[in-house]
């Protein structure tokens, strides 16, 4: 009855979303029907824009959709994917760069385990503050995207700048380190698999594992797991905190790995945001995140088409998307005052 | 000569799907004290609510001073003069003594300032004249319940309230208290004010009362005149033929069926004559920093209760996160069990994880034993067939294990923590305020569940709650606790007037 | 004297870069007060600063943006306000998403009118209006006395605000709110709809700083300009433990400290251009760090009214 219920809300906040989006652009005078189909063009019309376009685009939404499904399940407020992501991506860069010796394999993985560090490293300040300090860890996590924004830019300026020295971004990493092509021809790669075993191992993790069960607890009643399970909360949030931003790091890791292949500036068009949405929509499930990823990666990969085929700006992108969050909260609002 | 000040007919009243009253009515008339009586749960606050305008009910009027008028809200309730004096304070920590009296009160065309000067005035006076004297200079954190009762009652009378209404005035305080309480009230209702007064516990009211209402399951079942009932009559009314949660008590092999050997259990235990617990000289702080327990003593024994009575806010929640190994002591020693089964009092928001579903709140007391665990995973299916003989074993009603907690019924929700806590067999177990809010079954039955663990497992239980009889009625030996110290009393002197002046400090007479 | 001019132009830096955040900030301090912490501050201010650059268009004057600006902030904090307050969704996860959907919407609305070349608008701005005689007070005059109009317009609302909050009947009825809204409720507060009226506020307050940003400060508007003041903006309540009287000071030490950066970028200090950006943010997150336990956050700030059952 649960999972029907969370879908119920799911389906009606995109429907929701639908008709005040298409409102919103024809109040705008674009015509809603010619922007959609240009969206849908762009997103599942051909085999290229869903192997090359949208499934590209939903790996970074899938993957940080992970990490903020994640903390969000245990109580973590973690908005600071989008920081943490890039964190993630000047990791994987220098890696990728600095060993272009190592054999493929184990470069591919250094560059990632690096990605994982790094995107840790940068959740560990709000997780200290929120643990030992307790400030609460919304307005830390989103300082830290600031400072995250602004050290990749420094490195692409400096240290880690192309050694032509004309544009800010790092040079190419090696070919060892690359995520292989999945689908010749296209563009979609290896770190699709990663992302969905990413999925798996988190749905069994907070499923079946004693320590996802801790967690669960945590986020579901923290006094309840506390004095009825006896739960060490500092511990379980410290390690759900830090884990949450390992996998947004990942995400930068893998989209340097896998499709830019270099560093630079506006990497992510706020994707640690767009997280948000993605792992909401699937109401916090790891299996579900997969699918709203996809949707999400969809809807943006139909806005480029949608504004040079419909003139509708692309920013207008990111206002719908926070239209589903707050249709999603409404709906699971209203579910739980009136009853299932 | 009296006259109807307030009147309510055939109110019906839901709340989602559930009907809090199905046809309650009540006649107030000036210068009496009538009492509201029923179990919990059978619409006592929500008729008090309706009474006060905070509610509004579905079907049925309401009359004051004999015309019919439409309560839009508590300030409209006051301006016909009707106070209420809620059961959980509605004080502000925050403000300061003065601003809570001046707290809702508007000078129209003056709200740019504050009155506070001519509020401290008046409740002076009114202070003088009631006896109800209160610390005008103290923050509220650091006053006790009698205070907080009394700035309430002040608060209220500060509006001249022709009819005055207490909904449960007497839980949370000591014998003493409510005999001055009392007197307060009578005075009220000789100067022609009506007092109402809303019980569950029958003999502390009926000295007071001139007339009482009894409300069953929401309805109006009887309108006496105290002259003319007694306590058995009245309990009757209240009770009635049907029980409340439509269970009887758990039948008596509810331990040996969960598959646990507990009738050799107590011979093992038995066998051994330590103390199932020991506490030495504990000292505790409390979050706001002051002493909560200080050098605290305390055995207890194979097979017995032991109750700790006390006024609420004297350390009893630092004495049961101690003693159930939930918290850190500053100093002293604590000998306790590996497992300790704790029965919380805020059963939503401590006992149970609201949106979780039975199963997994069942699995919060049984995730840390080996038993439920393989490796890094969790035992699901023993977990989910341990739950649910834990729900028939209890007779906890719900549509099932994945029922949502918050979809359960108070009684219920308590009988599976009970149960849940219970049915680990643990060596020791400390229940705070277990029944408060339950109804006459599950109360009884929560009592009777916590005995049988003592006296028929040999476990230890420690009970620590702020309902006098409740003590008295379950404890083998009883202990009152006051500004974070233990006292024994001697079972000679157990006696309700005894322990009730040692929970507010009197000297106890020795002869 | 070069050091006597150095140290005037950082007063007036400080200052001016000061009162936005204070705007934002006092707002944000009635907000809380009330109970509702309000993450989608930012969107009210991004949207002031759209609606103050297009109003001051329209209108053909900085004033009459300053006013479209006040409204854009209040009309975002409504739609924040409906559904945390009126639905009683999460105020955290709701907030941001009012902040992305006014990054969101207003970037879209200006590319739509402006187009994406990003050719600067031009806007009429907001000038100094020196006051006679304290403007010519050594050293501070200039610096505190010959700012933009909305500057003298915060001075006198941080003492208004404060005489609000702690010395009038609607102040201790939001104080009520915000420690104990039960309380509140049964002494006949109207919970909220004081929560709601707070929150617009806040956002109108939020709105007049956005619209300052653009006319006064950078003459046009660009997406994402708001830069996250608002989350700093937040972070300043705390410091000025919510009281508007400190939340103006801490706000024009926060901006000291942002002059700061530019003091060194004229004294030649070898520090890379990025971390200047970055500073703010840093310092930001060293305050809250520094300051913690010091002061008590309103007790109901961030639970829902009325609490599930």
């Amino acid at each position: 009855m649960r999972r029907f219920d969370q879908l119920a809300v799911a389906v009606l906040a995109l429907l929701a979303t639908g008709i005040i989006a298409a409102g919103s652009l024809w109040l705008g005078g674009y015509d809603p029907l010619v922007a959609g189909a240009a969206m849908f063009q762009g997103s599942f019309g051909s085999g290229t824009a869903i192997f090359s376009v949208t499934m590209v685009r939903a790996v970074p939404l899938i993957v940080t959709g992970l990490a903020v499904a994640l903390a969000f399940r245990a109580g973590v407020w973690n908005i600071g994917a989008e920081g943490q992501l890039y964190a993630g991506a000047i990791a994987a860069a220098w890696v990728g760069l600095s060993w272009g010796n190592a054999p493929g394999w184990f470069l591919t993985s250094a560059t990632l385990v690096a990605a994982l560090l790094a995107g840790a490293v940068w959740a560990a300040i709000p997780a200290f503050m929120k643990v030992r300090l307790g400030i609460g860890e919304v307005i830390p996590t989103i300082l830290m995207n600031f400072v995250g924004i602004y050290l990749a830019a420094f490195v692409v300026h400096g240290p880690l700048q192309e050694t032509r020295g004309v544009f800010p971004q790092t040079d190419p990493i090696s070919d060892a380190a690359r995520l292989s092509v999945l689908v010749e021809g296209t563009r979609l790669h290896a770190g699709f698999l990663i992302a969905l075993l990413l999925g798996v191992i988190l749905w069994i993790g907070l499923r079946w594992t004693h320590f996802g069960f801790q967690a669960r607890a945590v986020g579901a009643s923290p006094e309840a797991a506390r004095v009825s399970g006896m739960i060490e909360s500092k511990r379980v949030l410290l390690v759900v905190f830090l884990s949450s931003g390992a996998i947004a790091g990942l995400a930068g890791g893998i989209e340097i790995t896998g499709v830019t292949f270099a560093l630079y500036e506006g990497l992510s068009p706020g994707w640690g945001y767009t997280a948000i949405a993605v792992a909401l929509l699937a109401g916090l499930h790891p299996a579900w995140v997969v699918f709203t990823g996809l949707l999400f990666g969809g809807l943006e990969a139909g806005a480029g088409a949608m504004q040079r085929e419909a003139g509708v700006p692309a920013a207008w992108v990111s206002a719908v998307e926070a239209l589903v969050i707050l249709f999603v909260l409404a709906g699971d609002q209203i579910r739980r005052r009136f009853g299932a | 000569m009296t006259e109807v000040l307030a009147r309510l007919d055939g109110i019906i009243r839901h709340f989602g799907h559930v009907k809090a009253l199905d046809s309650a009515n009540l006649e107030i008339h000036s210068g009496e004290i009538h009492g509201i009586l029923g179990e919990n749960g059978a619409g006592k606050t929500t008729l008090l609510n309706i009474l006060g305008g905070i509610i509004h009910p579905d079907v049925g009027f309401v009359e004051v001073g004999g015309s019919r008028v439409r309560l839009q809200s508590a300030r409209a309730a006051w301006k016909m003069g009707i106070g209420l004096v809620h059961q959980h304070f509605t004080l502000v920590p925050g403000l300061s003594v003065l601003e809570n009296l001046a707290l809702g009160r508007r000078h129209r065309g003056h709200r740019w300032k504050l009155h506070l000067k001519e509020i401290r005035k008046e409740a002076s006076q009114l202070s003088e004249l009631t006896g109800l004297t209160v610390p005008f200079e103290a923050s509220i954190e650091e006053l006790g319940v009698g205070d907080r009762q009394r700035i309430e009652i002040l608060k209220a009378l500060l509006r001249d309230p022709q009819l005055l209404v207490l909904d449960e005035p007497t839980a949370v305080l000591a014998p003493a208290e409510i005999n001055q309480l009392f007197r307060l009230l009578r005075s009220l209702a000789e100067e022609g004010r009506a007092v109402v007064l809303v019980a569950h516990k029958l003999d502390e009211i009926l000295s007071i009362v001139d007339r009482v209402t009894v409300l069953r399951q929401g309805r109006t079942v009887m309108t006496a005149a105290r002259a003319d009932v007694d306590t058995a009559i009245l309990t009757d009314a209240m009770v009635g033929s049907s029980s409340g949660d439509g269970e009887a008590p758990a039948t008596p092999d509810s331990f040996s069926a969960l598959g646990q050997n507990s009738d050799g259990l107590a011979q093992n235990r038995e066998l051994s004559n330590r103390p199932v617990a020991r506490l030495k000289g504990i000292t505790v702080y409390s979050p706001q920093g002051g002493l909560a327990l200080q050098d605290v003593g305390l055995e207890v024994l194979r097979g017995e209760v032991i109750g700790v009575a006390g006024v609420e806010g004297n350390g009893q929640r630092e004495l049961a996160l101690v003693l159930s190994g939930r918290q850190e002591v500053a100093s002293g020693k604590l000998e306790i069990p590996e497992h300790v089964g704790f029965i919380p009092q805020d059963r939503t928001r401590e006992g149970l994880a609201a949106d979780f579903d039975l199963t997994e709140n069942v699995a919060l007391a049984l995730h840390r034993d080996p038993k439920f665990r393989l490796g890094p995973l969790l035992r699901w299916s023993l977990i989910e067939s341990h739950a649910t003989k834990i729900r028939s074993r209890f007779k906890v009603r719900s549509s099932g294990g994945r029922t949502l907690a918050r979809e359960l019924s108070g009684g219920n929700q308590q009988r599976l923590v009970v149960g849940r806590e219970l049915s680990q067999l643990p060596e020791l177990l400390i229940a705070e305020n277990p029944t408060r809010g339950l109804d006459f079954t599950a109360t009884a039955f929560v009592r009777e569940e916590l005995k049988r663990l003592a006296h028929d497992t040999a476990a230890g239980v420690v009970l620590i709650s702020t309902d006098l009889d409740e003590i008295l009625e379950v404890a083998d030996r009883v202990f009152v606790i006051l500004r974070g110290k233990l006292t024994p009393v001697p079972s000679v002197h157990d006696s309700r007037e005894t322990v009730g002046a040692m929970m507010l400090g009197s000297r106890l007479e020795t002869h | 004297m070069p050091e006597l001019i150095a140290v005037v132009a950082f007063l007036e830096a400080s200052v001016r870069l000061g009162i936005p955040l204070a705007l934002a900030a006092m707002g944000e301090t009635i907000t809380e007060r009330s109970g509702v912490i309000n993450i989608g501050l930012e969107g009210s201010l991004i949207a002031g600063a759209l609606g103050g650059a297009l109003g001051a268009l329209a209108i053909g004057g900085p004033g009459g943006g300053i006013l479209v600006g006040a409204l854009a902030g209040a009309l975002v904090a409504m739609i924040f306000a409906g559904f945390a307050v009126g639905l009683g969704t999460d105020q955290i996860i709701t907030g941001t998403a009012i902040t992305l959907g006014g990054l969101g919407f207003t970037g879209a609305i200006y590319q739509a009118r402006f187009g994406t070349t990003g050719t600067a608008l031009t806007l009429p701005t907001l000038s100094s209006l020196p006051i006679p005689l304290l403007s010519d007070i050594p050293i501070i005059g200039s610096a505190l006395f010959n700012q933009a109009p909305t500057t003298y317009f915060t001075y006198l609302l941080a003492p208004a605000l404060w005489y609000f909050v702690y010395r009038t009947e609607w102040g201790l009825e939001l104080r009520a709110v915000g420690e104990e809204p039960d309380a509140a409720a049964a002494a006949g507060v109207r919970v909220k709809q004081s929560r709601f009226w707070a929150t617009v506020f806040g956002g109108a307050l939020a709105g007049i700083a956005g619209a300052h940003l653009a006319l006064a400060h950078a003459g046009t508007f660009a997406e994402n300009m708001s830069a996250g003041r608002g989350f700093i903006a937040i972070a300043v309540v705390v410091l000025g433990r919510w009281n508007p009287l400190l939340v103006l000071l801490a706000a024009l030490f926060f901006g000291a400290a942002s002059a700061l950066q530019f003091q060194a970028q004229t004294l030649g200090l070898d520090v890379p251009y990025q971390l200047f950006l970055a500073f703010p943010y840093l310092l930001t997150l060293l305050a809250l760090a520094g300051w913690v336990g010091k002061s008590r956050a309103p007790a109901s700030l961030a639970l829902p009214w009325p609490k599930e059952s």
